[in-house]
């Protein structure tokens, strides 16, 4: 063996073992691009997938954003009227104001007035306070005396109802001496006239004069009860016809009978018959009745 | 003593077992490159000579 063929044996050792090194080194640090491939083909995949919902994304917010232009330009248009509305609001608002304002200045000056009166009248109204404190002690001294009044007043009245009652007491007995007197007249075809009291001593009432009248009351004889003894004359208590009174009946110049009043109405009397004279056949319907002869 | 007569009498012989075995060892390392190689594309690629 030649020593050339030595030196190339040993050259190609070294060269393969430098070789192999680099090509094992290199292999073992080499990239994993099938890995690499799957996985940049799943980012590319979610990556689509994301897009695609960041296109529906997109297109809600698109529609969204018409439907939102839509109603802002509705609202848009509601507030353009409203704010038109507004504004003719707010010239009618200044016109009255303008109005009002010419009021107040009125009344402005109405109220100067009115001060103006209201001081005159506080005025007047201390006088008439003061008027008033003066009339109120005027008025409690006339209640004073008011009082004083009335307590002599009651002390009066006092005084004439005593005088009253006696008073009455003096009525009743001068009622039942008039009846007394009356019932003893009547008899004799007579009756009292009411005489005048004179009163000589103040609180004593003086009896009253008593004097003999007729009466003089006429009739006729409207109804006639044999039977009974009764007649009816034709006037009652309208006239004067009082009970107990007595009637002389007559025709012509005779005298038939005496009626003595038992029952007496308002236009006709009834009486028991008396003193009948037989000659002239009783009473009869048309016979005169009076209580004088 | 002549070459021709040295060839005739003895066997074929290697010169130095030393080259021998470096010429033996380059073998190794290549066939242990070529076979670190094929293991590795087999795992990473699954194939030895498609394009995945």
């Amino acid at each position: 063996m030649s020593n050339l063929t030595k030196i190339l044996i040993v050259l190609l050792t070294i060269s393969v073992i430098f070789l192999c090194g680099i090509v094992v080194t290199y292999v073992a640090n080499a990239d994993n691009y099938k890995q690499k491939y799957a996985q940049l083909n799943s980012e590319r995949d979610s990556l689509e997938k994301d897009k695609e919902s960041l296109n529906n994304q997109l297109k809600e917010k698109i529609q969204q954003k018409d439907d939102l232009e839509k109603s802002l330009n509705g609202q848009l248009a509601t507030l353009k009227t409203r704010a038109d509305d507004l504004q003719a609001k707010i010239n009618t608002v200044e016109r009255e104001r303008a109005e009002l304002l010419e009021r107040v200045n009125g009344w402005a000056s109405i109220t100067k007035d009115f001060q103006a009166t209201t001081e005159k009248q506080t005025q007047l109204l201390t006088t008439a306070q003061e008027d008033l404190k003066q009339l109120k002690a005027e008025e409690i001294k006339l209640g004073k005396e008011l009082e004083q009044t009335s307590a002599a007043l009651v002390e009066k009245t006092a005084i004439i109802e005593a005088a009253e009652t006696e008073k009455r007491r003096l009525i009743e007995e001068k009622a039942d001496l008039q009846n007394q007197l009356d019932n003893t007249m009547q008899a004799g075809g007579k009756a009292a006239s009411a005489g005048t009291p004179v009163t000589q001593e103040k609180g004593h009432a003086l009896p009253a004069k008593t004097t003999a009248a007729a009466i003089n009351l006429k009739g006729l004889i409207s109804e006639v009860d044999v039977k009974n003894s009764l007649a009816t004359i034709s006037i009652g208590s309208a006239d004067g016809v009082k009970e107990g009174m007595k009637f002389h009946v007559t025709r012509g110049n005779e005298f038939v009978c005496d009626v003595l009043i038992v029952d007496v109405d308002t236009e006709k009397a009834v009486g028991v018959l008396e003193l009948v004279q037989a000659a002239t056949g009783g009473p009869k319907v048309g016979d005169n009745a009076a209580t004088n002869l | 003593m002549s070459p021709e007569v040295q060839i005739r009498s003895t066997k074929p012989a290697a010169m130095s077992n030393l080259y021998t075995a470096l010429l033996a060892i380059s073998f190794g390392v290549v066939l242990a490159t070529a076979a670190f190689v094929a293991v590795k594309c087999y795992f990473i690629y699954e194939t030895l000579f498609k394009i995945p």
